[in-house]
């Protein structure tokens, strides 16, 4: 019915931890300082949950840019050549001799 | 980092150690800090009984009622590792059956944020000043220091004292008991 693509490619999923951790650790570093700064640790730890959720919303779903880089499958070998609708015809009339 | 369980795991666990890490540069950024202050302990009236201590042995004890002035200003020690200061006045003497006797007399909870800049006069004692004996009649050496917990979000619990002190002493006669 609809077609929705859940998947990530293999480049999309290293994108997406590399993304995911460095939003993160930016954003633990701005908050040590800011909190350092505030002397207020809180503030420290709202600015990491802030990361989180930025990181959260960015990398987890399965976004079509992580999709970019589809694999390339090989052609499909068929390997049922001989029937055929020309050759089966062929075929019956042998196998009726 | 294939579905999108194993991704929201992977974001989870990093932030949780990232938060760790944190911490952990908040406890060393105040570890090495130096949190004693000045406190200005006077004694306005002093007076010792002898009276049955009911709570332990019912025998005699002395009883000090000591009532105090204390000025001193605590906003300096809080920082963002500080959430709260126990303050408690401790009262040290020597006896002759005890080489150190340690009581504490009053406490107070500080949270950070409410006002640190102390100055009490004429304060009653929080708790009894029992002696386990009859040391403190004319006692001619009893300290009082202030001391205090720091409560901090992670790391030590340091007790500290305060670098002022005072030191008093109890009269020779009892006041008459009630």
């Amino acid at each position: 019915m609809f077609d929705i693509q859940t998947h990530m490619d293999f480049v999309g999923q290293a994108k997406a931890e590399r993304w995911s951790r460095l939003i993160i650790t930016l954003f633990g570093v701005i908050g040590l300082i800011y909190g350092a700064f505030m002397q207020q640790f809180s503030q420290t730890v709202y600015v990491l949950g802030a990361g989180f959720l930025l990181s959260s919303l960015i990398t987890i779903p399965p976004w079509p840019f992580y999709r970019n880089n589809p694999l390339k499958w090989q052609k499909p070998v068929n390997t049922e050549q001989k029937q055929q609708p020309g050759d089966s015809s062929d075929e019956g009339k042998k196998k009726k001799k | 980092m294939h579905t999108v369980l194993t991704r929201g795991n992977a974001t989870v666990a990093y932030s949780l150690s990232v938060l760790a890490c944190l911490t952990f540069c908040c406890f060393i950024s105040t570890v090495f800090l130096d949190y004693r202050t000045d406190a200005k302990i006077n004694t306005v009236r002093v007076l010792v009984k002898n009276v049955p201590d009911y709570g332990a042995s019912r025998e005699k004890h002395d009883l000090g009622f000591v009532t105090f002035d204390l000025e001193t200003n605590l906003t300096n020690i809080f920082n963002w590792n500080v959430k709260q200061l126990f303050l408690y006045l401790t009262a040290e003497y020597k006896t002759t059956s005890n080489q150190l006797n340690q009581v504490v007399l009053w406490d107070k909870i500080i949270l950070r944020g409410d006002n640190a800049v102390l100055d009490f006069k004429n304060m009653n004692t929080k708790y009894y000043f029992w002696d386990d004996g009859n040391g403190l009649k004319d006692n001619k050496n009893i300290t009082l220091s202030l001391s205090w917990n720091i409560i901090p979000n992670a790391g030590l619990l340091p007790s500290v004292q305060s670098t002022g002190k005072h030191v008093f002493k109890f009269p020779a006669e009892y006041a008459s008991s009630i």
